[in-house]
């Protein structure tokens, strides 16, 4: 079945974000296939390459990372929730004139429209909140 | 055939980012021929209440955002019914200008009735 998840919540603030990647991995153990991953409101801080969380703790950027790079997984950053939280690219923060940007490899950012795509396009989209 | 898409409002209007940003992923989806119906409950139906002076906490008025429903072709608001007497609110008392409302009984009903629901 073909699977998108909508990610409302940041990392190591609630479980959310955690919960999410776990589903991811075991969609995909299943052989189920995730058409796409939308990070909305604050979820967009998964996609930041700054977070440094303490060595005993779940590091979710790399989580999300490794298993993008297994699986060429569609890891979308929502630009306009990213813009406003500081989850900029390089060229966003050249554009926006901000000091640096810190949008994490393998997520990419893009609009809204991504995410009435993934809706369209999946058979089952699931939302993991705040 | 095309999916039906559900929005679900569930945020009141300024305590949380999710209720304005939930209306723009509704407006977002409909510029792309994507109109999601819309179901507003819980706290959510306070989005619809007039006369909202946002300016007093410094945000920006969500009724802009409801405004331009009917012009992406949302022309008709559903509102959980049970939401409404919990809170003591009239149905008198909602209004977008341009887009029909429409009370719901039974939302669980309502919202198996769709393909896909996007939660916010």
């Amino acid at each position: 079945m073909k699977f998108s998840l909508v990610i409302y919540g940041a990392p190591h603030a609630s479980q959310s974000a955690a919960s999410a990647l776990r589903f991811a991995r075991a969609l995909l153990q299943q052989g189920h296939e995730i058409h796409r991953v939308f990070f909305y409101c604050d979820g967009v801080h998964n996609g930041s390459a700054l977070s440094a969380p303490p060595q005993d703790e779940t590091d979710l950027v790399a989580g999300w990372q490794s298993l993008q790079e297994q699986h060429r997984l569609d890891l979308v950053v929502c630009i306009a929730a990213a813009q406003r939280r500081g989850v900029l690219s390089e060229s966003e923060a050249l554009r926006l004139e901000k000091p640096a940007g810190n949008l994490a490899e393998g997520f990419e950012l893009s609009g809204l429209g991504q995410l009435a795509d993934a809706a369209a396009r999946s058979d089952r989209l699931i939302t993991f909140g705040a | 055939m095309a999916k039906r898409l559900l929005a679900l409002c569930r945020q009141a209007p300024y305590g949380n980012a999710l209720a304005r940003e939930g209306l723009e992923a509704v407006l977002a989806a409909a510029a792309m021929d994507q109109a999601a119906d819309l179901l507003f409950l819980g706290d959510g139906v306070f989005q619809l209440l007039d006369d909202q002076r946002a300016e007093a906490i410094e945000q920006k008025n969500l009724r802009r955002n409801l405004q331009a429903l009917p012009i992406f072709g949302v022309e008709t608001v559903h509102i959980c019914e049970r939401s409404l007497l919990e809170r003591g609110i009239d149905a008198g008392q909602l209004q977008i200008p341009g887009a029909g409302l429409k009370l719901i009984a039974d939302t669980s009903r309502f919202i198996a009735g769709y393909d896909s629901v996007l939660s916010f």
